[in-house]
């Protein structure tokens, strides 16, 4: 037995499949490809990869109904892989139960990157018991749980229970994209529309966080979509 | 869906009337027979009515054609057999029967009479075979009244007559006629005679009438034009329908004209109903209606008659009127003989004679008669007042002629403080007895001893009575010239208001708010045919309790037949007059712009309502037309813009994209044909090349794919509020991933600035910017980017210390394609079409864009985004 991972690769284009096994074989992942939906579906059920790259333009099935049908009985990571301008497609990938997004085009290490996070965010990387530590470091941003503190460069900061909240939220999913209405739901609780007061508050954090609020370090924005905390600087 | 179809086509139905001298000619036969030839030619002919009493020879003639079934209406107990209009233009033939043309409708029709229902058929391009008596036309109806056995109750206006397409004339022997059926007919032979002769001779007037046509008009008919004076007199009909004649032997204009003046307000109902028949029967013949206000009506006529340029004009007269008043005063005519010397006037004698000349002066009388108390007190307490003045004057010594004066004051005065004649007559006779029983003596007796006073006495009167009557007349006359200055005030102010307002909306507000203001009525206002569109615009009248009713389908139905048809319609019209409210069209060129409706639940509209309405509705027409050419002349602008853009736009991409393309293809088939004998540095640098030129070829066509992001037509975003600072990061974020080497200084204001704009564009137009910058700039040197907020202006800057803008490059700096050799430095890798692309969407943002040279070397380049929207629902 080896322990490479399984990727999953749903593409309809050849070269574009092309380049990402070239690139996977070479990082030691093992990989399936298909270039169908329903394949997909089949496939995620029967090999049980660890981590599902998705294009959302298939021929035979909308990738957005693959997640819905995938979601249906298995957590394994899914990763979107769409063009920009199309966020809000993204956004409803996301909201659907995808864990993350490419936007193409994309370089190699972005793909590696986010391949990586994906499957330490997986069912099978919780159980190793990561995210259940204490505390979490990023370059000199600290946030311990236990004593409800952050710190930068051991300094502690001071933030309002709503900015401790979206931190905690952030940092637990760290280096995974977080849509605004999924931040909403879990600050604020559903049926609201708070847009504006996630935006003033995320505003605050960075200007206590980040050294230059227009270059963040930490918690950047993805454009139309949301909000993600950096993994490693 | 038929409807418009038939629109479009605008073919109208041809109208063929079979016309006859009298019922029993065999019209009804005639026309069924010619139908039978049509059937046989092919077309499809559909029997749409025949009178049911008709005779079994005609009705045998029915086998073998297509009858629609009558529509059965029930009024009062009596059911009644109508045609069916609606089946007619459901089942839409080609050719369609419809017997006795002048036939009045059932109520609860939706036409008042068969001959609108015909126009209707026509409109629908459907043609039309029916029939007509000659006594059925209503310019002749008082030449064949005269004959007392012809009932004339039904007629069709002349216009109908005239346009037909055909007319046959069916045409028997008086005497074969009687022999035929004898019994029935109720004419005598002469009188049988007569009417074939009139209906000869008009059927031959058609006939020259068609000829002449082609002729050109003499100067002489050209210049003709007659005026008719329309009143409430009996004789007034007979010269309408004179003039209505004699206007069409000629070719010639005519107008009716009825002049108001101080006694139109004493008029009774019958009368200013006969006046409104009178009108509404000149316009139905054809004539130009005029109203004017003036005390004598002859000098009126004569001063319009002059203006207008009319050469012949008809008065009607009486033929009794040997009143006092008669004798005293000049007659009309001679009047107008007096004043006009080059005009011909014709009188046309009243044929009615059973009215008594005493009927109408009864009426006025009673109407002077009418007493208030205020103004009786106000009568008595001048009269009190003059004579206790004279007394104090008699007692001073003064001569009895001041107290005649200080009478003859206060009748001047009573007639200007009381409403009508009344007051002023009897002061006048009651100073000139005031003054008898006080002033002359014997005094305190009704006798005057001295004989000269009874010359006095009349020339007291007189005075007074002159006095009394002139001062009522200027008051009458004032108080009409200031309600025709009302009118044209309303008038003169909504075309004020029609001239700067701009959008249709705004156009049917204010006169939604006009009408409703002035004709004290609900309204409602579709700019489009009812039926099809959205609601009206529906205004409600303060007075009005609930007009939802005008919103409701069969109000709409209305609407949507004045729309189609052109005409007015609705109730007070003769066309679907059960609706509750009127409607009239605004039409401008030909073309139907929208409908108006009023409500008429509190009463109906008055002609001369109707009229001003018309009047403002043609300005609303005038108004709207110029909406929508300017409307139609700025979409075009937008078009040619959008046009000119994307021509631009596709020229610039050719040339752009061929660089990358043809160095990416070069780099690899050298990798590939030559891996041999290349070296390995020579390889990764053609592989880094393919690298690079492909990031630029993904920026390029990230650019165009935000073109498309802007609204087609509207050249419009969809904006949400978004954090600047956040849209800055990321632009600079993505940015650094291509030029990890260089220095980037950010500067957000310390507040959170929130701008109204599509996050996606706003971050492509950094990244064009920060991208320009860092190209045109030494490696080395700092690239700054600020965000700032002026005023009600977000400001981006994007700033490098380059060489700067050429100066032979700033009028083509944000155009996307530049003339061959205009732009200086090697545009390939350059700025390309980013720029105008920039541009472009900093504009669909409704932001300025511009580009300056910094003082000590460097380039700026700013824009700026509107801040005022508040953008509420995000989603």
């Amino acid at each position: 037995m080896n322990n490479k991972p399984l990727i999953l690769i749903v593409e309809d284009d050849e070269r574009i499949c092309n380049f990402i096994s070239a690139i996977l074989t070479s990082n030691d992942y093992h990989i399936i490809k298909t270039n169908k939906g329903k394949e997909a579906i089949s496939m995620a059920a029967s090999y049980s990869p660890d981590l599902i790259l998705l294009d959302l333009g298939l021929p035979d099935l909308d990738g957005i109904e693959v997640i819905k049908t995938i979601r249906q009985w298995t957590e394994i990571p899914i990763i979107v892989v769409s063009a920009r301008g199309q966020e809000q497609e993204k956004v409803e990938a996301l909201d659907l139960g995808a864990d993350d997004y490419l936007t193409k085009p994309f370089g190699t290490s972005e793909l590696l990157a986010r391949i990586r996070t994906g499957i330490r965010h997986s069912p099978k990387g919780v159980n190793v018991g990561y995210l259940e530590s204490e505390k979490k470091t990023v370059g000199d941003f600290e946030i311990n749980y236990a004593k409800r503190l952050v710190s930068i460069a051991g300094k502690e900061v001071h933030l309002t229970p709503i900015e401790y909240k979206i931190i905690v939220l952030l940092s637990k999913n760290i280096g995974k994209v977080l849509t605004h209405d999924y931040i909403m739901k879990e600050i604020w609780g559903p049926y609201t529309n708070e847009r504006q007061a996630l935006r003033v508050n995320m505003a605050n954090i960075r200007r206590k966080l980040e050294l230059n609020a227009a270059e963040p370090k930490y918690i950047v924005t993805e454009v139309g979509v949301g909000y993600r905390m950096i993994e490693g600087i | 869906m038929e409807v418009n179809q038939a629109r479009k086509s605008k073919k109208k139905g041809k109208l063929k009337i079979f016309f006859g001298y009298a019922t029993g000619v065999g019209k009804t036969y005639s026309m069924l027979d010619d139908a039978h030839s049509e059937l046989r030619k092919g077309i499809d002919v559909v029997v749409g009515y025949i009178q049911p009493h008709t005779k079994p020879e005609t009705i045998h003639l029915l086998d073998g054609l297509f009858a629609l079934p009558p529509k059965v209406v029930v009024k009062n107990n009596r059911s009644y057999m109508e045609f069916d209009i609606d089946a007619a233009l459901n089942r839409k033939p080609e050719l369609i029967l419809v017997d006795e043309l002048a036939h009045t409708n059932a109520a609860g029709m939706r036409n008042k009479k068969r001959y609108q229902d015909i126009e209707e058929l026509l409109n629908a391009g459907i043609d039309v075979y029916t029939t007509l008596n000659i006594q059925d036309i209503e310019s002749l109806r008082d030449i064949v009244q005269d004959i007392p056995e012809a009932n004339v109750k039904e007629t069709i206006p002349d216009y109908i007559f005239d346009k037909a397409d055909k007319v046959a004339l069916i045409d028997i022997e008086p005497d074969e006629l009687l022999n035929r059926y004898g019994e029935k007919i109720i004419l005598s032979i002469d009188n049988l005679r007569l009417l074939r002769e009139v209906t000869m001779r008009k059927a031959a007037d058609r006939i020259s009438n068609s000829n002449q046509n082609g002729q050109v008009l003499s100067a002489e008919m050209v210049r003709t034009k007659f005026l008719v004076c329309i009143s409430s007199s009996p004789s007034a009909e007979k010269s309408i329908r004179w003039t209505a004649r004699t206007a069409e032997a000629f070719h010639a204009p005519w107008i009716a004209l009825y002049v108001e003046n101080m006694e139109s307000k004493y008029l009774d109902v019958t009368e200013k109903e006969s006046i409104q028949a009178n009108l509404d029967l000149a316009e139905v013949l054809g004539a130009k209606i005029v109203t004017l206000n003036g005390h004598d009506v002859a000098s009126v006529v004569a001063e319009y008659a002059r203006h207008s340029g009319i050469t012949n004009i008809v008065i009607g007269k009486g033929r009794n009127r040997k009143t006092l008043k008669g004798l005293l005063e000049m007659d009309i005519e001679n009047k107008l003989i007096s004043l006009l010397a080059g005009i011909e006037i014709h009188i046309i004698p009243a044929s009615n004679v059973q009215r008594s000349y005493r009927q109408p002066r009864k009426m006025h009388i009673k109407e002077d008669l009418f007493l208030s108390w205020s103004d009786t007190m106000r009568t008595i307490g001048v009269l009190f007042g003059a004579t206790l003045f004279s007394t104090g004057l008699h007692s001073l010594q003064f001569g009895n002629q001041n107290a005649i004066m200080v009478y003859i004051l206060s009748v001047l005065f009573i007639s200007r403080i009381t409403m009508g004649y009344v007051y002023g007559i009897a002061a006048s006779a009651l100073s000139v007895l005031l003054f008898n029983f006080f002033f002359v003596s014997p005094l305190y007796t009704f006798h005057a001893i001295q004989p000269g006073y009874s010359l006095t006495f009349l020339i007291m009167l007189i005075v007074a009575l002159i006095t009394s009557t002139s001062t009522v007349r200027i008051k009458t006359q004032a108080h009409l010239a200031v309600e025709r200055e009302v009118r044209t005030e309303v008038l003169y102010e909504i075309n004020k208001k029609l001239l700067v307002t701009r959008g249709v909306q705004s156009i049917v507000t204010l006169t939604n708010e006009y009408l409703v203001k002035h004709f004290s009525c609900s309204t409602i206002f579709y700019t489009h045919d009812p039926q099809v569109g959205s609601n009206g615009s529906l205004m409600q009248s303060a007075i009005d309790d609930d007009a939802s009713f005008m919103l409701s389908e069969s109000e709409r139905a209305v609407a949507h037949w004045v729309f189609f048809n052109q005409k007015q319609a609705g109730a007070g019209t003769d066309t679907l007059m059960g609706s509750s409210a009127f409607y009239i069209p605004i039409i401008s060129q030909e073309n139907v712009l929208g409908v108006i409706g009023l409500s008429s639940v509190k009463g109906k509209l008055n002609r001369e309502e109707r009229l001003l309405l018309q009047m403002i509705t043609s300005q609303v027409a005038m108004a709207l037309e110029r909406q929508y050419l300017s409307d139609e002349q700025r979409q075009m602008l937008i078009e040619s813009e959008k046009e000119k853009m994307r021509s631009n736009l596709l020229r610039a991409i050719s040339h752009d994209l061929r660089t990358p393309l043809t160095g990416i293809l070069g780099a690899s088939s050298a990798i590939l044909e030559n891996s041999e004998s290349l070296d390995k540095q020579t390889q990764y640098k053609l592989v880094s090349n393919i690298k690079e030129d492909s990031q630029w070829l993904i920026r390029m066509v990230e650019n165009l794919l935000s073109i498309t992001r802007i609204k087609e037509g509207t050249m419009n975003v969809t904006k949400t509020n978004e954090a600047a600072e956040e849209i800055v990061a990321e632009a600079i974020r993505r940015t650094r991933k291509l030029y990890s080497n260089r220095k980037i200084v950010v500067k957000v204001p310390d507040k959170l600035l929130t701008v109204p704009m599509d996050a996606t564009l706003i971050e492509q137009v950094l990244i064009n910017l920060l991208d320009n910058a860092i190209k045109q700039s030494p490696d080395d040197s700092e690239i700054e980017v600020e965000v700032r907020k002026d005023g009600e202006n977000a400001v981006f800057e994007v700033i490098d210390y380059g060489e700067g803008i050429a100066e032979e490059d700033f009028p083509y700096l944000f155009e996307s394609y530049v003339p061959n050799g205009k732009r200086s430095s090697d545009s390939a890798r350059g700025l390309g079409i980013g720029l105008s692309i920039c541009m472009s969407i900093v504009r669909a943002h409704s932001g300025q864009m511009s580009a300056a040279n910094k003082v000590r070397g460097g380039a700026v380049f700013q824009f700026k985004l509107p801040l005022e929207e508040v953008i509420y629902n995000e989603q």
